[in-house]
């Protein structure tokens, strides 16, 4: 068992190394993405100094709660945008016949398909996730729980993407819905929970889990909740269940297209 | 003339075959336009009064039809055309042909967007309505300047974004310009209007082509007057040719660069 779970991780390494060497087979490409992505996620403070110059709190969130919030935000989906980026394309792979590369793979089908490819730009989300953090103001408990927010977030958002992409298995227009959904986990997570009311907020922490992977983190960071804490990994895992559930049920209906490609 | 409106027709008719996109479409408008509803309703909930000029109700259409613009414009997607023709070399196709390349993408991505923009107008219009209960107080007149400026901010629009897509012709990959450029549209004008921002800074964005791509439509949607119509279309017109000549002149450099390996 620890020896399968092992010689798994090593394939993805190994996959993303190889995806890395890839994409840095052209630097200047490579570096711009990243530094013009800082810049794109930049835009977004800018956008709330000017907000907090009309009013200076939002139901509790100070500007650099609301920086802060930014930076997880980014950061998980850089995490999620790099290492599993085909995640956010699994109905392309499901619909064209391309799974068939990784089915006859001795290996976990969907972990080496969603970490068969990565997102350059993703770096840039990743490394203004941590500039962010900077400037809320760093400590090592606070950088510990930081990671571990990013990994959790992150998962969950790959976890929510499989999900949705996986429902290609059983109607065509799946991967439609799964990007209107996974732009708009992007939107919400950006502004503070404490604009919405009602049952969107209820939405916001329960069907559209915003408030698990983006909000609770900011509220732990601020004023450590181990409940709250326990709540994002418990959630997490249960995301984790789902996935592979609904990805492998699915799988049971593919059928390949006979389709000839070769992996470079 | 004749060979770009029949490019808008065909392109208009293969996106009649797209419904679930254009369904998912007005999908994401709808949370973008809750989201920032909900954003200017928080801020206006312990004032009455105007912030920077605008009332709530005008900041809500403010935000209604630049979301407008922004959504029937499709940028992403248009610029990744434009830098996918570039890259896998589908531009030399259109070399040949009895028409350019600049005039041909214009009309090819006008009529990507018509039925998608007067889609969007309808549902902006209700969304609006629902939350609001009442449209800006304007005049037939009024309203056909208000489609003339925004009609010419798309088009302005389409020729900036195709000229940061032709970049590729010196770099590979021009796309991230695209990211800095709508975002800097996204905060600078769809989000606030002008008024929200320093005067030096106000300064600078009256003259860039925020003025004419987002601002100017919307501020004449939901604050109209005569003496700013003439200015923002005057505005819009410079832009035009001068976004034209950017394109052409960046596609006439690029196109030399060419290099066709078979295939």
């Amino acid at each position: 068992m620890l020896t399968a779970v092992r010689n798994q991780c090593k394939v993805i390494f190994l996959s993303i190394k190889y995806a890395l060497m890839r994409e840095l087979l052209n630097k200047t490409t490579f570096i711009s993405n990243i530094i013009f992505m800082i810049l794109n996620n930049s835009s977004m403070i800018v956008q709330w100094i000017v907000l907090f110059s009309i009013k200076d709190n939002f139901g509790g969130y100070t500007l650099k709660h609301v920086i802060l919030l930014i930076g997880i935000s980014s950061s998980l989906y850089g995490f999620a945008h790099f290492f599993f980026e085909k995640s956010f394309k699994l109905s392309e792979t499901i619909n064209s016949g391309k799974l068939d590369a990784y089915i006859v793979q001795p290996k976990n089908i969907l972990l080496s398909t969603i970490t068969s490819d990565i997102q350059v730009s993703a770096l840039g989300d990743l490394s203004f996730g941590l500039i962010a953090y900077f400037i809320y103001g760093f400590t090592i408990r606070g950088f510990i729980l930081y990671s571990l927010f990013t990994i959790t977030g992150g998962i969950i958002l790959v976890c929510i993407s499989v999900i949705l992409h996986s429902l290609s298995f059983w109607f065509s227009n799946a991967d439609a819905g799964a990007d209107t959904f996974n732009g708009m986990m992007i939107n919400v997570s950006t502004y503070p929970d404490s604009i919405f009311k009602g049952i969107v907020k209820w939405l916001l922490f329960t069907i559209i889990p915003v408030g698990i992977a983006n909000y609770i983190p900011v509220k732990v960071m601020v004023s450590f909740n181990p409940y709250l804490l326990l709540i994002n990994v418990g959630v997490c895992l249960l995301f984790i269940l789902l996935a592979f559930t609904i990805f492998y049920r699915g799988l049971k209906r593919y059928s390949s297209t006979n389709l000839m490609v070769a992996r470079v | 003339m004749k060979k770009y409106w029949f490019i808008i027709k065909t392109e208009i008719m293969s996106n009649l075959q797209y419904r679930f996109d254009v369904i998912f479409g007005f999908v994401s408008y709808f949370i973008l336009l809750f989201i920032l509803f909900n954003l200017w309703r928080y801020l206006y909930s312990d004032t009455s009064g105007l912030i920077n000029g605008y009332s709530m109700a005008q900041m809500m259409w403010y935000v209604v039809m630049t979301e407008i613009l922004w959504m029937t414009l499709g940028g992403r997607k248009f610029n990744t055309k434009i830098c996918n023709d570039v890259k896998t070399g589908n531009i030399t196709y259109n070399i040949n042909k009895p028409y350019s390349y600049i005039g041909y993408s214009l009309s090819m991505h006008l009529g990507d967007i018509l039925v998608k923009g007067v889609l969007y107008v309808l549902i902006g219009m209700l969304i609006g309505f629902i939350f609001l209960g009442h449209f800006p107080s304007l005049s037939i007149i009024e309203i056909i300047v208000v489609i003339i400026a925004s009609i010419l901010a798309t088009i302005i629009s389409i020729f900036i974004i195709m000229a940061l897509g032709l970049i590729s012709f010196f770099i590979e990959d021009a796309t991230p310009f695209y990211w800095v450029y709508s975002k800097l549209i996204l905060i600078l004008g769809t989000i606030f209007p002008i008024e929200y921002f320093p005067t030096v800074l106000q300064k600078v964005l009256n003259f860039s082509p925020i003025y004419v791509v987002s601002y100017g439509p919307a501020k004449l949607f939901v604050d109209f007057s005569w003496d700013k119509a003439i200015t923002i279309i005057g505005a819009q017109l410079i832009y035009l040719v001068i976004t034209y000549g950017i394109c052409k002149l960046i596609y006439q450099k690029g196109v030399k660069r060419i290099s066709v390996n078979g295939g």
